[in-house]
């Protein structure tokens, strides 16, 4: 460690532009998975706040809750426990004469059953009576406020806003949360429609209809629309940026111990053996390796607290902790290419 | 009766290259260097004297030939002990780049404390062996701001630093006016009498010739006492 530090402390500008480089390139993983990651949760916010194990739909409808529709015929024959909750899912454009237009997603509820009892309002209060609705914080960002009349698609009823949530999105949308009886309104259904869906905490829960199915959590989401292609994107653009980071890294690893051999060969000559050389090259790569990789927290850190609160950016520990690992290895698998290299400095060649 | 000799060197020969190209640059030299003696190995360029002083050293083997270091049969050990060997035994004054280009000159002599696991001088002798070699004002400073009359001698200070019992020297005083040849032939000489080293030094200069006790001359592989 000793000659790795004093090498990096006095080529000053040469080693900082190799941590330049490995801040950059770890910004930019930071970032991107950080914006993976926040999109993905915008897509399944709504979902994750209520704790949901299964969802119900009807068989024929993909899996999709905003095809699926459950009538009274099958609801009758099904026995809901506390951990069920009728969903009723539409998809909107909320509008009001002085704010913009918001496309969102109306979920109707039972305010009666566990979804609506559960919610956490961060101002306001629950629906108390007909034509009222709690909103996403997201629309705090069009200047929408509590008592807001607001407009739904084309229709002509108005709804008053009572209360804001927290980190309630489905589809990357804010969601509006209302009753059921709105979503058939929104729908053009009459009353024997009941809901899209039923909603459960129970993993295990059986509808006892044939046209009914349980399905769980995870496949639901993963059958949200674009959800997969998009996760997907995502993971294939950090995985190759991590494979040309290796391939960058390694070449700058490489360059640096060519420049050195002649050094390497003369301790080599005075019997430094060469696990000390080989220590201190790897030695090397992690100090520049983690230096890069602590600034790019502290940018990404200062990035995510100056971006506008609209972009969708979220950090995940674990995700952050596999990232990092990674580019540590990288760094590592770089630095261990030229070992061969030290191994077989000729200690002749500053003599002979 | 206790040997003498530190390195001892028979029947070597050492052959580069194969078949039509193959050249052979040592043949069947003979040599023994003994403690509290000053050897002065000369000859013109290419006649084969690095690649003595590299046998000599355990840096490579020879094609034939025997070599022991302090008794130790160099073509028989391994490559790890033929290091702890130079690390311990040998001291190395090469021409050039024998310097760590980013440790200052204090940080050299340092560097081999830490390798070694041992402290071998106190401040006041490493500051003596400076002020000796006149480069005592140069102990913080980096190699690139030395001239190279001023890196050889800090080169040359840095192979005494760990006291070695052998010092193979590659051309010490190319780089010095006539003044500091002196200095640098004076330290080497006292070195082999007053501390009992055993000097080998492989030069084209013959401003050493005075402070040498044996004088070799190698050419076109072949050894041979001057006079």
């Amino acid at each position: 460690m000793y000659l790795a530090w004093k090498e990096i402390k006095h080529e000053k500008l040469r080693y900082g532009l190799i941590i330049g480089m490995i801040l950059l390139i770890s910004y930019l993983v930071y970032i991107l998975s950080g914006l993976a990651f926040g999109l993905a949760q915008q897509n399944t916010e709504a979902i994750d706040s209520w704790g949901a194990q299964s969802v119900i739909l009807d068989k024929d409808a993909n899996t999709s809750l905003q095809q699926s529709m459950l009538t009274k015929s099958q609801t009758d024959k099904m026995t809901l426990t506390k951990q069920e909750s009728y969903v009723g899912q539409s998809a909107i454009v909320a509008k009001e004469a002085n704010h913009a237009k918001v496309s969102a997603q109306f979920i109707g509820l039972d305010w009666d059953q566990f979804i609506g009892k559960k919610l956490v309002l961060t101002s306001g209060h629950k629906p108390t009576k007909a034509n009222q609705v709690v909103v996403d914080d997201g629309f705090k960002t069009s200047n929408y406020k509590l008592g807001d009349t607001i407009k739904f698609n084309s229709n002509a009823d108005t709804y008053k806003i009572v209360g804001f949530t927290h980190n309630a999105k489905i589809d990357i949308a804010p969601v509006v949360y209302g009753d059921l009886s709105t979503w058939r309104t929104l729908k053009k259904l009459p009353d024997t429609f009941v809901a899209s869906g039923v909603i459960s905490q129970n993993a295990q829960y059986k509808p006892g209809v044939d046209q009914l199915k349980n399905y769980s959590v995870a496949a639901f989401i993963n059958k949200l629309p674009g959800y997969s292609a998009q996760n997907m994107t995502f993971t294939f653009m950090i995985a190759f940026l991590m494979i040309i980071s290796l391939v960058v890294i390694a070449v700058f690893l490489y360059i640096l111990t060519i420049q050195k051999i002649p050094n390497y060969a003369v301790l080599r000559a005075q019997g430094v053996p060469s696990r000390v050389l080989v220590s201190n090259t790897i030695n090397q790569a992690l100090l520049l390796v983690f230096g890069g990789l602590a600034l790019g927290v502290g940018l990404t850190a200062l990035t995510a607290a100056l971006l506008p609160a609209g972009v969708p950016i979220a950090f995940n520990w674990p995700i952050l902790a596999v990232v990092t690992v990674g580019i540590l290895l990288t760094g590592v698998i770089g630095a261990l290419i030229p070992v061969k290299l030290i191994l077989k400095v000729d200690p002749v060649s500053v003599i002979a | 009766m206790e040997n003498t000799n530190t390195i001892e060197m028979h029947h070597i020969d050492k052959t580069f290259g194969h078949d039509t190209s193959k050249i052979q640059v040592l043949k069947d030299i003979e040599f023994t260097a003994q403690r509290g003696e000053m050897s002065l190995v000369i000859g013109p360029s290419g006649s084969g004297k690095s690649t003595f002083l590299t046998i000599a050293g355990g840096l490579q083997t020879p094609t034939a030939g025997e070599v022991r270091v302090e008794d130790t049969p160099l073509t028989a050990i391994p490559v790890k002990k033929r290091d702890a060997l130079r690390l311990n035994k040998i001291g190395f004054i090469l021409q050039a780049y024998n310097l760590v280009p980013f440790l200052t000159v204090r940080e050299q002599f340092r560097f081999v404390d830490r390798i070694k696991g041992a402290t071998h001088m106190t401040e006041d002798e490493l500051m003596a062996l400076l002020d000796d070699l006149g480069i005592r004002d140069l102990i913080n400073k980096y190699p690139s701001e030395l001239s190279g009359g001023q890196t050889q001698r800090v080169a040359i200070a840095r192979a005494l630093y760990p006291n070695p019992e052998i010092v193979l020297a590659d051309e010490p005083t190319a780089a010095l006016d006539s003044e500091r040849v002196t200095v640098v032939g004076e330290l080497l000489r006292d070195l082999a009498k007053k501390h009992n080293k055993s000097i080998i030094v492989v030069t084209h200069d013959m401003r050493l010739k005075q402070f040498a006790d044996h004088i070799y001359e190698i050419l076109d592989g072949n050894m041979r006492q001057a006079s």
